[in-house]
């Protein structure tokens, strides 16, 4: 191999040599070989707990003069009642807007007076702010970041205010097909409740509920707070301490008990039981429903297969006891996907898009969480091939268990793995999310550095085998023009029962998703 | 030969005594390195080795504007094209060479311009310059792969503009607001148009417009200033100028002389929206500084006056901004709204049209301005914290301004803005002729045609 790169080296400098004047020829018919690969450097992370039980981690990264800065809670909408559904959003989002000195327009302004862009929202998992701060301004961002956090007003007018808006940007998303498709899966499908929540849970939500939430979970203990960029740890320590030092931890926080999530019944099974369950699932059909939510004059039909794995719930959380190490099927899980959907060249979009012109991309994504992650597919395409798309998409998910997966395919797919982590990284905005994640599901950041040969020990066997495991007895979910592809949808799926729903008559709390 | 500017280093000087003035904020210039080999392409890189990737952009002087007659939509269907076969390349041969090997690569087409561009381990730089000269003279337009993109195209026209509830309504922005310049066909086009297209049309097109002489190289990251510099002659030095001079866009846009009003309806509208459009000067215009920051006053964060009147005192808006649509000959300035529930279009002319006159009456006080100036200022630094922050950045500096050096005296110009300047240029260009106005509601009940 030695020999061969020098040569080649070698044989460049003589094309130089010979000049111009007749390089041009063999110059551009001959594709050149890549260099000799460099590694990428994986930030370091300092870790240091405050004496209220605060966990600080900082990554110096000098050279920008920006800062990013965030304060996460390990609790997101899987904590919320159904009835309640976007209780954890609105918590969060409601931080910002006012606290016990300043109103929501000062804080605003005052942020925006630093150049600070402040974000505060929940998701499934998580809640928190995040900040990203010119470094000079730091000291200033924290003194807000921290009123708005520790101090809270949860005024009438400001959560009537969050609430019309929220309601407005629900009915908006409605009409979307792709919205809609994720939105009636995650009833559907995932047996949950949209994190989002719905016009009733919304409508449903109370000051008392917010401050619960609020009081519950935003403790120390049940934090994290994350530094990237400009800083150094002696200054985290210090700024650490002066703003979050009296976060405290006397609410009494409900702890994370796996009976107290509502919405999953059978997370207390027992490893018999759950074996036993895999066992019949791999034997199962792949697809067990179609859901159609009928959307007339929809310019297109959003097509997705859904699937939620609850007896194969921990893919990304392992438990403390691992050490804080991500559990052994998250690898297999993401090269899978990014074999699947994840990337431009996954097999759904080479399928749908760069084969038949069908779409302008398909892909697919997990949705971590703590105890039963959520699957799915998802894609856009014209009416009149729904059908066509959603069989596509079925064969391909069928081809993962039962078709080759050869290693000049699967290769590149590791690839984009490691490469867009390593890309994402770059940023101090995405090192931090990155760190905040790892944090949510209780992991180390350690898990940053095994992350590459993680992905890159996962063999063809391992990927055939989690789509043999996990896929079966899943969803078809079409939103679209019914009228239009209903004939084709009967004719390529003549054995699984189609359930189909209007959306103006869609109401997902109903158990037959109908307005009564 | 190689010529690289010195202007670079001497702005370096320059800047480092102005930053005096403006103690807050220090900013390294660019280092920035520019040449133009003899078929006439421009390159332009700046070496950054902190981390081993690097940002390749091919930047190109044809967009939307140049699409042929009749054929809406073409330079960007076509953009889709050049990821298809070449003489030396398989289809789709650049992502085996970015995606596979962990990095990317996108392209995206403009008014004004296109570019195409790849973020790769910077061992793969030599093997993309070869790539990006390849499919500069090489490609090949067949039959199969122009109905397969031109589906895909259409299916990209589906999902951006009709099954989103306001798609429509964006692309009314342009088409009802340009009389004459080709700006009011819009960058996607329409169905019928891009059906129409043919491979000839693809072929002209590529002779037309994809040659050295109307590309820039930019090159940003990893790499050793000598060996790319003799990567970049031999794989970009060897293509041909061809002949011929390339055509450009004359039609110049009459002047609005009278406010026009529409009042347009859409399949699926959830709340009503309105548009309020002035005609933007051209984007390398001196004033367009003074309009940046206005453009942050009236709509940058929750604190900007349009959010924090019509959004949160009168609650009559769930979206309410101003934009400036930066275009060479002139973009849009524009307010846009979308009502809260049970708001008309009209409450949301008339709540813009008071806080337009508000900005033209009274100057900015001191405060508010500095507010803006922060704002602008870190997330112009936030948006080049990586290698393709920077590339897009010094991309965007050709396009607009013409000179890639124009990056390193954004910061200063708006520095330099004074409420005075605001004040003038929301007098200048916001009058009551330079306006066209546009309602968008939910139609009738009766079905659209499919």
């Amino acid at each position: 191999m030695k020999y061969e790169i020098s040569k080649l080296t070698k044989s460049m400098k003589i094309l130089f040599l010979i000049g111009a004047l007749c390089v041009g020829i063999f110059a551009q018919s001959t594709e050149p070989k890549p260099g000799a690969p460099k590694s990428v450097k994986i930030p370091a992370v300092k870790e240091f707990t405050l004496k209220n039980g605060l966990k600080v981690a900082v990554v110096e990264r000098p050279g920008v003069p920006l800062v990013s800065a965030m304060l996460m809670v390990k609790t997101g909408a899987e904590m919320e009642d159904e009835e309640k559904a976007g209780l954890a959003d609105m918590t969060a989002s409601l931080l910002t807007k006012g606290t016990k000195t300043r109103s929501a327009t000062e804080i605003a302004e005052a942020l925006d007076f630093l150049g600070a862009d402040l974000d505060a929202g929940a998701n499934w998992k998580s809640s928190g702010v995040s900040m990203n701060i010119m470094s000079d301004k730091l000291d200033k961002g924290l003194e807000l970041m921290s009123d708005a956090v520790l101090n809270p007003a949860f005024k009438e007018s400001e959560i009537e205010l969050l609430r019309s808006q929220t309601l407005d940007g629900l009915s908006y998303n409605l009409t979307q097909p792709g919205f809609l498709a994720n939105y009636v899966a995650s009833v559907y499908s995932f047996n949950k409740h949209p994190a989002g929540g719905t016009i009733e849970s919304i409508t449903n939500i109370k000051r008392n509920d917010i401050v619960d939430f609020y009081n519950s979970f935003f403790i120390a203990d049940n934090s994290v707070l994350i530094f990237t960029g400009d800083i150094t740890a002696a200054n985290a320590k210090e700024l650490a301490q002066k703003y979050f030092g009296k976060m405290g931890n006397d609410n009494g926080i409900n702890e994370i008990t796996e009976s107290s999530l509502p919405g999953i019944t059978n997370i207390m099974e027992s490893p018999e039981s759950v074996e036993s369950r895999k066992k019949e699932d791999a034997k199962a059909p792949l697809l067990n429903r179609i859901l159609v939510v009928d959307l007339p004059n929809s310019g297109q039909a959003a097509v997705s297969f859904a699937r939620n794995m609850q007896h194969n719930g921990r893919i990304y959380w392992d438990d403390k006891k691992n050490g804080g190490v991500v559990s052994k099927t998250y690898f297999p899980a993401i090269v899978m996907n990014s074999l699947l959907g994840g990337g431009y060249s996954s097999r759904l979009n080479q399928e749908i898009r760069i084969k038949r012109g069908l779409s302008y991309g398909a892909g697919s994504s997990f949705n971590w969480q703590y105890y039963s992650s959520d699957f799915g597919t998802r894609t856009q395409t014209k009416n009149e091939s729904a059908a066509e798309v959603a069989e596509l998409v079925t064969t391909e998910l069928k081809k993962l268990s039962e078709g080759e997966i050869p290693e000049n395919e699967l290769n590149p797919r590791r690839m984009v793995l490691t490469g867009s982590f390593g890309r994402n990284l770059e940023t101090n905005e995405g090192l931090t999310s990155a760190l905040g994640e790892l944090y949510a599901f209780e992991l180390s950041p350690d898990n940053l550095n095994s992350y590459m040969n993680g992905v890159m020990k996962v063999t063809d066997k391992d990927v055939k085998k989690f789509a043999a495991e996990n896929f079966n007895g899943g969803d078809i979910i079409i939103v679209g023009d019914y009228s239009i592809f209903k004939d084709d949808l009967a004719k390529r799926f003549p054995k699984i029962p189609v359930t189909v729903v209007r959306a103006d008559e869609l109401d997902i709390t109903k158990e037959d998703l109908r307005k009564k | 030969m190689r010529n690289h500017s010195k202007i670079a280093l001497i702005l370096i000087l320059v800047l480092s005594l102005a930053a005096g003035a403006f103690a807050q904020i220090k900013v390294k210039p660019m280092d920035i390195k520019q040449r133009t080999l003899k078929n006439g392409m421009k390159i332009v890189t700046l070496q950054d080795n902190s981390s081993p990737t690097v940002a390749i952009h091919v930047w190109y002087d044809v967009g939307g504007k140049n699409d042929p007659e009749g054929r809406s939509g073409f330079a960007h269907m076509f953009e889709h094209m050049m990821f298809k076969s070449t003489k030396n390349m398989p289809n789709e041969k650049m992502d085996r060479l970015t995606e596979d090997v962990g990095g990317f690569n996108n392209a995206s087409t403009w008014d004004d311009f296109t570019n195409y561009y790849e973020v790769v381990p910077s061992n793969h730089l030599e093997v993309l310059l070869w790539a990006e000269a390849d499919r500069m003279q090489n490609l090949n337009v067949d039959e199969t792969n122009f109905a397969s993109e031109r589906d895909v195209v259409k299916e990209e026209f589906r999902q951006g503009v009709l099954a989103q509830p306001y798609g429509r309504f964006y692309e009314y922005l342009s088409s009802l607001s340009y009389q004459k310049h080709p700006y009011k066909r819009g960058v996607i086009g329409n169905l019928d148009e891009l059906q129409a297209a043919t491979t000839k049309d693809a072929n002209e097109f590529y002779k037309t417009f994809y040659r050295p002489d109307n590309a820039v190289l930019i090159v940003v990251g990893d790499f050793d200033q000598k060996q790319l510099d003799g990567w970049v002659d031999k794989y970009f030095g060897s293509i041909k100028k061809p002949d011929g001079k390339i055509p450009r866009v004359t039609i110049k846009e009459p002047e609005w002389t009278a406010e026009r009003r529409y009042e347009k309806t859409g399949p699926i509208v959830p709340f009503p929206a309105t548009a309020i459009n002035y005609m933007a000067p051209p984007s390398n215009s001196a004033d367009v500084p003074a309009i940046r920051l206005a453009e942050v006053i009236l709509s940058g964060g929750e604190s900007s006056r349009l959010y924090q009147e019509m959004v949160r005192n009168q609650q009559i808006a769930q979206e309410a901004s101003f934009n400036l649509d930066l275009k060479l000959d002139g973009g849009l300035l524009s307010f846009i709204g979308i009502a809260s529930e049970g708001h008309t279009s009209s409450e949301l002319e008339k709540a813009f049209l008071a806080e337009l006159k508000k900005i033209q009456e009274k100057p900015v006080d001191a405060k508010e301005l500095e507010k803006a100036k922060n704002q602008l200022i870190t997330q112009t630094l936030q948006r080049r914290e990586n290698n393709d922050g920077k590339a897009i950045a010094i991309e965007r500096a050709i396009a607009f301004q013409g000179d890639p050096l124009a990056v390193n005296t954004e910061i200063q110009k708006l520095q330099a803005v004074s409420a005075a300047d605001i004040q003038r240029v929301m007098k200048k260009y916001f009058t009551d002729n330079n306006r066209v106005v546009i309602y968008y509601n939910q139609a009738a009940e009766e079905k659209e045609s499919k």
